[in-house]
């Protein structure tokens, strides 16, 4: 009599000649979910197989696509590290600088205008943070060519803000910091009470030192958030790179990568995998070390760069 | 409280520091704009004078302290935001682009330097001097026998031995040395000499230039500019030449390199939506733009809404997550890179394999389906862990009293799903969804870098692709072959500027930035 008391179960296991007990049909459940993540896990490491293997091939043809070379070696990195007309380590270095510092300067320059914007009350508030997301809407790429024109005028008097150099790069980066990214730091902050501040402030403390004793300290995680993300947008970028850069030693990494691909690969195609490796390698890492302030970050609304 | 207590929160003062840094960036500033408006580059002069008023402002009266906090982002907002945007805008209304680069008196400029030797000019014998900095200075004889020393930039000086850095004679009469620097061999100037004839030594009106081997000449000015009658008089053959929308053209036609930009209203536009023969084209780019966003958008989210729910509660769910979020972290360029080659038809991986198994492949770069088919993959593979991260968090937002009420109400899984998840889960990401429409209306990487928007459309007139979307079009208009037509370019940045704005005011709609939590 059972059955009779729960139509459901008796409707679906009738016409089965061996009926499932919960337990099976979890397990199955269970079974095909795991095969889809295979699968899934499968396309997702394509390429990353694919690099990984060919920069440890050294037999010098691309037409055997053997997953585990046959005599696997290191000597592609070797090339990437000795090539001449290639500097891959001076990119490295060039990335690394570029995107180290623009990234420190930014994630500052955001939390001090998050720290005003969420602290002080003042006239025109409302107005900048409306004017600062406007601005922000405009795509960068699509004002490329303005910004060349005038990295180009700046350049005539004043060397180092001129094309070909990183401080100009550093510096079109940093003005990245009035982004979405100042709203983000900015609701962190309206969540860390005030009264902190108000008893400093009462104590004698100027706001610059509430902001560094106070403030910096308990806003860690959405700073280790958004630089993290930001070094990543930097360190990935490459439109502004390529246009504004033009001698071989000051390229980054990315755009030395891309160049090299488009002009050399048919013949260097083993340095090629070795020098995506090596470029891809440290934002792994780093995001294997940082991956719950990036996940976090993403599920709150944060951008690369 | 003891710590917070401590004396380093005594106040500093610091007045008059806060001074001085704003008098040193303003001073910095000052200087270039003057610099500025020498070029006749008064837009940006203008706007690096905003920055000295947001300096000055914001750190001379501790009313307008926020703005002190402000300044630095401000400033390089204005400087490399909102200048290029108001600059774009400006761009599109004139013809600037190859042969239209300066503005007018930096053309001005570049032809008044322009030297010739005037038949009755004086003319000299020389011996070229280089130093170890590589700089070059010369002796000259003229035909009297009277000697002389010339540097660049520098007035010419009578050249007596022992004098003024000229070392002593030689038995023909010339120094060994100048200013330290050694003669030049006879035999290493035949391959410089093409370098050496564009060096103007000593300072106009008495420039003087190498004219060969045996003679150096002064020069004087070819170019003068009548600023009163807008003409640009050639010295040399007496010839006038009138600016016509950016170029001095003579009557003749003959035209003057280089040339300047002017305002041509609303030309670029007109071009862009009415070109004729452009339209063809730009309605294959437009249509691609569009094709290519959605599809790109639609696709990652449902896989990444896919994995998000289908994951939700496996065991083992960490380790499937970490390795399903992997190319989320790699560079996208270095993705699409690695893409690129596992595609190439002549050698690439993916190709082999394919030949291998089905004896034939799609012509994946070369084919204008197969390389977009390609295109939307590849932004499928690099996105949908974005949409999965965003996904598996908004599930966390949803209660689960509400599926527990669904289920007690003998809803099976898939209904659960459709009435209750996935409504609730769209409300949640409908601003990401849109975000990410716009960014990948314009994701100009991973076109470019894939295929430079290749294979090309055949009999455009302007070099266009069948992967091409608008602002990789841009991107070729600006720097691609020297086609160097930033008027029109800055024109289609700006309809595209209109069209982002549109869906992003839409998306403000439903977020809501502006609240202050506390």
């Amino acid at each position: 009599m059972a059955n009779y008391m729960n139509p459901a179960r008796t409707r679906r296991a009738a016409p089965s000649a061996l009926p499932l007990t919960m337990k099976q049909r979890k397990y199955i459940g269970y079974a095909v979910r795991y095969a889809i993540a295979v699968v899934l896990i499968i396309f997702a490491f394509i390429p990353v197989v694919w690099v990984l293997s060919a920069s440890f091939n050294t037999s010098g043809s691309l037409t055997s696509p053997q997953l585990i070379p046959r005599n696997p070696s290191l000597a592609n990195y070797q090339n990437l590290i000795q090539n001449q007309y290639y500097p891959f380590m001076r990119w490295m270095g060039n990335s690394f600088v570029i995107a180290s510092i623009s990234t420190v300067l930014s994630v500052l320059s955001t939390t001090v205008a998050a720290f005003a914007l969420s602290r002080f009350r003042f006239y025109g508030r409302e107005t900048l943070m409306r004017a600062i997301l406007l601005v922000n809407i405009f795509p960068g790429v699509l004002s490329i060519i303005a910004l060349y024109s005038i990295v180009q005028q700046l350049g005539n008097h004043v060397s180092f803000l001129g094309l070909n150099s990183h401080a100009t790069l550093i510096l079109i980066y940093t003005s990245g910091a009035m982004s979405i990214n100042v709203f983000l730091v900015k609701g962190y902050l309206d969540s860390i009470p005030r009264e902190l501040d108000e008893s400093a402030l009462v104590d004698g403390a100027t706001h610059g030192q509430v902001f560094r004793m106070i403030t910096l300290p308990l806003a860690k995680p959405i700073l280790i958030t958004i630089a993290v993300l930001t070094f990543m947008g930097i360190y990935g970028d490459f439109v502004l790179p390529r246009v504004l850069l033009q001698s071989s030693d000051k390229l980054t990494i990315m755009v030395g990568l891309y160049l090299f691909q488009s002009a050399d690969y048919a013949q260097n195609w083993g340095v090629f995998t070795a020098g995506a490796v090596v470029a891809a390698l440290p934002i792994l890492v780093a995001y294997l070390l940082l991956q719950k302030y990036i996940i976090g970050g993403l599920t709150s609304g944060a951008v690369k760069l | 409280m003891t710590a917070i207590a401590n004396k380093r929160f005594i106040p500093t003062g610091g007045i008059p520091a806060r001074w001085l840094i704003a008098a040193v960036v303003d001073a910095a500033l000052l200087w270039l704009i003057a610099h500025l408006i020498d070029d006749g580059n008064y837009p940006l002069a203008l706007i690096l004078l905003v920055l000295v008023g947001i300096v000055t402002v914001s750190f001379g009266f501790e009313r307008l302290r926020a703005y002190r906090w402000l300044s630095v982002g401000l400033c390089m907002t204005v400087l490399f935001v909102l200048y290029p945007i108001l600059y774009t805008f400006y761009l599109s209304t004139t013809n600037n682009g190859q042969g239209h680069i300066l503005t007018k008196q930096q053309a001005i400029d570049f032809l008044e330097r322009a030297q010739y030797v005037p038949e009755t000019g004086q003319t000299y014998a020389w011996t070229a001097y280089e130093s170890e900095d590589g700089s070059i200075r010369l002796w000259l004889t003229a035909a009297d026998g009277s000697t002389y020393v010339t540097r660049i930039g520098e007035e010419t000086q009578p050249g007596v031995a022992g004098e003024d850095g000229v070392g002593e004679l030689d038995d023909a009469g010339t120094p060994v040395t100048i200013d330290g620097a050694t003669r030049l061999e006879r035999r290493s100037l035949l391959t410089r000499l093409d370098a050496l004839n564009d060096l103007s030594f000593g300072l106009p009106p008495n420039a003087i230039q190498i004219t060969s081997m045996n003679a150096a000449a002064t020069t004087v000015q070819r170019y003068r500019y009548d600023a009163a009658r807008d003409v640009m008089l050639d010295h040399q053959t007496g010839i006038e030449y009138k600016p016509v929308t950016g170029t001095f053209v003579a009557e003749t036609g003959e035209e003057l390199r280089p040339g300047f930009f002017v305002e041509i209203g609303a030309r670029n536009f007109e071009r862009f939506l009415a070109s004729s023969a452009l339209r063809g084209p730009l309605a294959t780019i437009i249509t691609w733009n569009f094709v290519y966003a959605i599809l790109s958008v639609l696709f990652s989210f449902a896989l990444g809404l896919f994995i998000a729910v289908l994951f939700d509660n496996l065991p083992g769910k960490r380790i499937i997550r970490m390795l399903l979020i992997i190319p989320y972290p790699i560079p996208a360029l270095v993705s699409i890179l690695i893409w690129r080659n596992l595609l190439n038809p002549d050698f690439g991986a993916l190709v082999k394999l394919t030949q291998d198994l089905f004896g034939s492949s799609p012509r994946w770069l070369t084919d204008p389906t197969a390389t977009r088919i390609a295109i939307i993959m590849i932004n499928v593979w690099l996105s949908y862990p974005y949409f999965y991260i965003v996904s598996s968090g908004a599930l966390q937002a949803i209660p689960s009293e509400m599926l527990d009420a669904a289920s007690v109400d003998g809803a099976n899984v898939f209904q659960k799903f459709r009435s209750i998840t996935l409504p609730l889960l769209l409300m949640i990401v409908s601003p990401v969804l849109v975000a990410s429409f716009a960014f990948n209306f314009n994701n100009f990487n991973l076109i470019y870098i894939f295929n430079s928007g290749n294979p090309p459309i055949a009999g455009s007139p302007i070099p266009a692709g069948h992967t091409d979307i608008l602002i990789s079009f841009v991107y070729r208009l600006g720097f691609d072959n020297g086609l160097a037509d930033y008027g029109l370019a800055a024109a289609i940045s700006i309809v595209l500027f209109a069209f982002v704005a549109v869906i992003t005011w839409v998306q403000f709609r439903y977020t809501r930035v502006f609240e202050d939590k506390s």
